[in-house]
């Protein structure tokens, strides 16, 4: 039976999105993105950041299935209470300050400048009225676009993701275009480091009518897609993966050398993820300590690669890789094995025991003698021809660009292994015991065995990411193998969709890329992978891009038995 | 690809092979309850056996033991010669029991089709490595099962098109039909069926007692049933062993069982559905 | 057919271990003690340094220990609503001491902060079971435990976006400077004032769980949460409650171990965090009285293992790895007894 929604509900939801609000400038996130320009002289990302609570709560509010005037009034008291609690907030911040400094240290005098709209020439009192106002302003527009009519929604939305995305490549985009020798461009797209307000308005057109019309060219390319047979289906799959390899081939040289050292860092989450995936999004298991095969593959190849360590024998990267990996799937067998029947939540405890065993290890005085403690091992040659060699089209490779092809050879090569895992016998029984793991033992899937390949697996993944750490930074340090990298990873992992091979890269891309992209970003990141891994599991606990695997059978039972016909709308489920 | 045919049995008669299970005084007491007292307890070949008894008289425990998920606390269960009564479940599967549960216990998020072929699990012999490498081998395997997957969902009377649902989408009888037919995907030599009539109408009931019985049929199939459906127990079984209070109280066909004064009195006794 | 044997890997594994360790612990021993670095004074004194890290241990303990009994999840965060604590009080402590409250009455000031620091942490709790867990009480038992890890990410770090990255020294109390004498033996009053407080507490509770109707409900919801919704009571109210009771306890802990260590920050919930998760499980989580002994005995293991088992090795720096000995404690009680000392196995 649906609940009717009071003005109570409305108020309680403001009051909540105005405790955000508080939370966002006390933390100082507001303030950090104060100086970042969305649109040069109109809007900074600040402002964007307090202004988005608002529209976020009028925008839901307006959602409840009532007449389309009482969810207006419901997203107007939705932002009165959310603005009103923030104004009171403000107010009282500037009655107790500068005593309040003693405890919540960033309220400062520019903080609350900022809050109280003072470069616009306002009083605190009038600024605080003007907090109110715009409050409910913003979640009055948020309400109405919400009861607009599809079409306008996806319009609103889309230019303004548009003006939002372009304002943030900022960084990157106005120095290739100075690049390219294009600065007409370049002045024109950007005025200073935000866009030009003439940019920007074009760039809302375009955004809004590209959100338009995409449903429409997607519902078309869907049905051709659908016509046409089996095989030219296949033939356009692998056209499509083929251009998008030839594609990350280029980027590098598309991308300048500091885009090129993210891509780097994302490839080695994107890798580690793809083996976290195996353990956690196939098997079930929830590994808190994938760290220790990181240091495991990096330290081993250390060892063996570098003159100077305790081994000292200075092998090549390609004779030390498969030893190392095999060291590795050892190792995972020995940590997996006493820790197999350990139910879920003491098996993810006793793995992040075993990681923070390993990084104390790391750097302790008692191992100094092989592992190097805290200074660790340098002087590790890098895989290939010292960091310089040639490929075809691109020419010279030289610095973090002779690391990016490398990594994206073994992500591809992982990707390629976990898809083949996924849907084969061993993905399936791997499954079943992720579900029911008595039923599947009764099945006849030995849960000992199949536990053990996926910790082995996955410590062989993410030891060849160790491995090639240790050539990029060409030594390792203990610093580098913390309990943070684990839950990183885990976050990449739970984000793009546990199970799901592209849900690993857009994670890896979504957490790691973006505090790389927004220098702000960067302080306020692990706050951001604990609200994300919270709201993933409280709001869409299958994260962003869904295990596909339902998909993967109804592809080869198409192909079988031709007698099937199975929209794929029904199963992506939109319009 | 040789592959291990159930049927290569058959030209020893039944008589001769001996009974497929032998459980010799199974035990089992779980910290001082004892659930199985015991209990003595044969299954010819090829024969269809029900196990009755009031509520809480052991009938699953007395099954959890015959797959293997228990292990008696005392006495020994023999399956094709083979003692049983050490095995890990997936062990006893492998040599050919196969069952469902009470309270149906598929791979929810799993689709049908996905279920029916990781039943068959124990015959196939596909390991990571050759999935990786895509060996033809490994092609040929999996298309092969994917058919006897489709074949079986036809013989429980699952429609193609469910194929790609989700287990936990499909309507209750559909549910139970997918949980016969994973277990029949491992051509398995014995299929205990736990409750396979439970929540079900008389019209269901009919039809799921003729499907146990042309099981058997086609299949070449031993059957060992626990139920609470006198109609159905009475109707397709051959022998019948009553448990109560964890022990056996009577054993034999549909006619001495309904006339024995014990049985009566065990299921009156305790105002149980009859 | 192929009879499987009955002896896996896994079990050789486990005994190789199990010899390993008895094995190192034996001959650590015996190698420190024969070499006798040590004077009895100077064990004496990390016996009772071992025994007041152990009380903090114990209260944060109990907060673990009373959730799973009832919800039987663990509560990652839980390490965080200690921190809290004693960042909150960290203000209050400060204000009385700049007032001068804080030497002048310190009788009166010093419970005041106690207060603060469980009032602070308990709100913390109730709005984290509220806000996290109790949306996902009927998922799969992993998806609490990455919201956990999630939640304890973001209080940690929103105290760091708050209060700042520094650590925050607490300010000097002299009624805990020096030494009192207890039986002859001269113990900190700094680390008398901990163990005192931490038995008071675990008493009051034993006394609560026992005792009041409240404490009966929290047992009911822990034996079977369903029969005692039935029964009437109000499980939503004893959950939030048995979070409170857990909260305030680490809130406490929070404070006595910046009187301790006379300073907090924003970091410190992570190692206590799990060290008394240690030892809510070292004594058989869900058992009360065990998180009490486990955190005690946690603490003293902590405290004499680095210097009488592993220098007895010759390995330099033992205190290095004093954070090992608790890692280890946890991995291995998790692999060999699972249910702890005073829990039972769950029977198959």
């Amino acid at each position: 039976m649906p609940r009717a929604f009071t003005l109570r509900d409305a108020i309680s939801s403001g009051l909540i999105t105005g405790t955000v609000m508080i939370y966002l400038v006390s933390v100082g996130i507001a303030d950090a993105f104060a100086e970042r320009e969305v649109v040069t002289g109109y809007l900074t990302l600040g402002r964007l950041m307090l202004a988005l609570p608002p529209l976020a709560v009028g925008y839901m509010v307006a959602g409840r299935p009532l007449p389309n005037s009482r969810r207006v009034v419901q997203a107007l008291v939705a932002g009165l209470a959310a603005g009103a609690l923030f104004a009171a907030a403000f107010l009282a911040a500037v009655a107790l300050s500068p005593g309040i400094r003693t405890v919540l240290n960033r309220i400062s005098r520019a903080l609350l400048d900022f809050v109280g709209f003072s470069d616009l020439g306002l009083e605190p009192a009038t600024g605080a009225i003007f907090n109110l106002a715009l409050a409910t302003g913003l979640a009055v527009v948020a309400g109405l676009v919400r009861i607009a009519p599809a079409g306008v929604r996806r319009a609103i939305v889309g230019g303004a993701a548009a003006l939002l995305v372009m304002s943030m490549v900022e960084p990157f985009l106005r120095p290739r275009l100075l690049q390219l020798d294009l600065p007409g461009v370049a002045q024109f797209v950007y005025d200073s480091h935000g866009l030009a307000t003439a940019s920007a308005a074009l760039i809302l057109a375009g955004g809004a009518f590209a959100a338009v019309a995409w449903p429409g060219m997607r519902r078309t390319a869907r049905s051709r897609l659908a016509a046409a047979d089996p095989g030219t289906r296949t033939m356009l799959r692998w056209a499509a993966l083929l251009v998008a390899i030839a594609f990350l081939y280029t980027l590098p040289s598309i991308s300048g050398s500091f885009l090129t050292q993210v891509l780097v860092l994302v490839g080695f989450y994107v890798l580690l993820g793809l083996g976290l995936n195996i353990v956690v999004g196939y098997a079930g298991l929830l590994d808190l300590g994938y760290v220790a095969f990181y240091a495991v593959g990096a330290y081993f190849t250390a060892l063996i690669t570098s003159p100077t360590s305790a081994l000292g024998w200075g092998l090549s990267f390609w004779i030390a890789l498969p030893v190392v990996i095999l060291l590795s799937a050892i190792v995972g067998l020995f940590i997996g094995a006493p820790v197999l029947r350990l139910r879920g939540d003491y098996l993810a405890i006793v793995t992040l025991g075993f990681g923070e065993i390993a990084r104390v290890l790391l750097g302790s005085d008692a191992l100094k003698p092989w592992l190097g403690g805290p200074g660790g091992i340098l002087s590790v040659p890098f895989m290939l021809g010292e960091g310089t060699y040639f490929l075809p089209i691109i020419g010279e490779v030289t610095g973090p660009a002779a690391t990016y092809f490398p990594l994206l050879g073994f992500c591809i090569l992982a990707a390629f292994i976990a898809y083949r895992l996924k849907y084969s016998r061993t993905g399936r029984a791997w499954n079943a015991m992720r579900e029911d793991e008595d039923v599947a033992q009764a099945t006849g899937i030995s849960t000992v065995n199949y536990k053990l390949l996926a910790f082995a697996m996955g410590a062989a993944v993410g030891c060849v990411g160790g491995a090639i750490y240790a050539t990029h930074l060409q030594g390792v340090v203990p610093g580098g193998f913390v309990l943070l990298v684990s839950i990183t990873v885990l976050a990449v992992v739970v984000l793009g969709g546990m199970g799901s091979i592209p849900g690993v890269i857009v994670g890896a891309f979504a957490l790691i890329g973006t505090p790389e992209l927004l220098r702000e970003f960067a302080e306020y990141k692990l706050l951001v992978y604990g609200a994300v891994l919270v709201a993933v599991m409280l709001l869409r606990p299958e994260g962003l891009i869904p295990d596909a695997s339902r998909r993967g059978e109804l592809e080869d039972a198409r192909h079988e038995e031709g007698e099937l016909h199975v929209e794929y709308d029904e199963i992506s489920g939109d319009a | 690809m040789t592959t291990t045919d159930p049927l290569a049995t058959q030209h020893v008669s039944d008589a001769e092979a001996g009974p497929l299970l032998v459980a010799r005084d199974v035990t089992k007491t779980f910290e001082g309850l004892v659930a199985n007292r015991d209990i003595d307890f044969e299954i010819p070949r090829h024969s269809i056996v029900s196990i009755i008894g009031p509520n809480g008289a052991g009938k699953t425990t007395f099954f959890n033991q015959l797959s293997g998920v228990y292990h008696p606390t005392s006495g020994s269960i023999e399956f094709e010669g083979i003692d049983i009564s050490t095995l890990a479940p997936h062990v006893v599967a492998s040599l050919g029991v196969a069952r469902t549960y009470q309270n149906i216990r598929l791979f929810q998020n799993m689709t049908v089709l996905a279920n029916v072929m990781v039943g068959r699990h124990v015959r196939m012999r596909g390991q990571w490595y050759q999935a990786i490498a895509g060996l033809a081998g490994i092609r040929d395997e999996e298309k092969v099962t994917k058919r006897r997957a489709f074949d079986l969902m036809e013989l429980v009377g699952i429609p193609r098109a469910s194929a790609t649902e989700l287990a936990k989408n499909l309507p209750y009888g559909d549910q139970r039909r997918l949980e016969i037919a994973r277990a029949l995907a491992s051509d398995p030599k014995l299929l205990l069926l736990d409750e396979p009539t439970a929540g079900m109408n008389p019209g269901e009931t009919r039809q799921m007692t003729d499907f146990i019985a042309r099981l058997r049929r086609e299949l070449q199939l031993t059957i060992l049933l626990i139920e609470h459906d006198m109609k159905v127990v009475m109707g397709v079984s051959e022998r019948i062993t009553v448990l109560d209070y964890g022990e056996k109280i009577a054993e034999g066909t549909p006619a001495e069982i309904r006339a024995n004064p014990r049985v009566i009195e065990a299921y009156l006794g305790k105002q149980a559905t009859a | 057919m192929r009879r499987p044997s009955n002896l896996s890997l896994v079990d050789v594994i486990l005994w190789a271990l199990r010899v390993a360790i008895v094995v190192g612990v034996a001959v650590g021993t015996f190698a420190t003690l024969s070499t006798t670095r040590l004077s009895g004074d100077q064990w004496r004194d990390l016996l009772i340094f071992g025994i007041s890290q152990g009380s903090v241990y114990a209260l944060i303990a109990l907060g673990y220990t009373l959730v799973y009994g009832v919800l039987f999840m663990i509560n990652f965060a839980h390490g965080d609503v200690f921190m809290f604590g004693g960042m909150t009080a960290f203000f209050v402590a400060d204000y009385l001491s700049d007032n001068g409250i804080l030497n002048s009455s310190p009788f009166i000031a010093v419970p005041l902060i106690l207060l603060v620091g469980a009032i602070s942490s308990t709100v913390v709790a109730i709005l984290l079971e509220r806000i996290a867990y109790r949306p996902l009480r009927r998922a799969p038992r992993l998806v609490p435990l990455i919201t956990a890890i999630g939640a304890s990410l973001f209080i940690a770090n929103s105290v760091r976006g708050l209060y700042g990255d520094g650590v925050k020294a607490y300010p000097r109390i002299d009624l805990f400077q020096g030494t009192i004498d207890f039986f002859g033996i001269p113990i900190l009053k700094s680390h008398a004032t901990v163990i005192v407080a931490a038995v008071v507490m675990m008493a009051a509770l034993y006394w609560f769980v026992e005792k009041t109707r409240t404490g009966r409900a929290m047992r009911a919801v822990s034996e079977d949460k369903d029969t005692a919704a039935l029964m009437g009571i109000d499980v939503d109210r004893i959950i939030s409650v048995t979070f409170a009771i857990g909260g305030a306890l680490a809130g406490a802990a929070g404070v006595l171990y910046a009187i301790v260590y006379n300073q907090v920050i924003w970091s410190m919930g992570f190692l206590p965090g799990i060290k008394a998760f240690t030892a809510a499980v070292l004594g058989g989580i869900g058992n009360i009285f065990g998180a009490m002994l486990g955190g005690v005995a946690l603490g003293i293991l902590e405290s004499l293992a680095p210097t009488l088992l592993l220098a007895g090795f010759g390995i330099p720096s033992p205190n290095q790895l004093r954070d090992v000995v608790a890692f280890s404690v946890l991995v291995l009680v998790l692999i060999f007894r699972p249910y702890g000392i005073f829990g039972r196995p769950e029977s198959k």
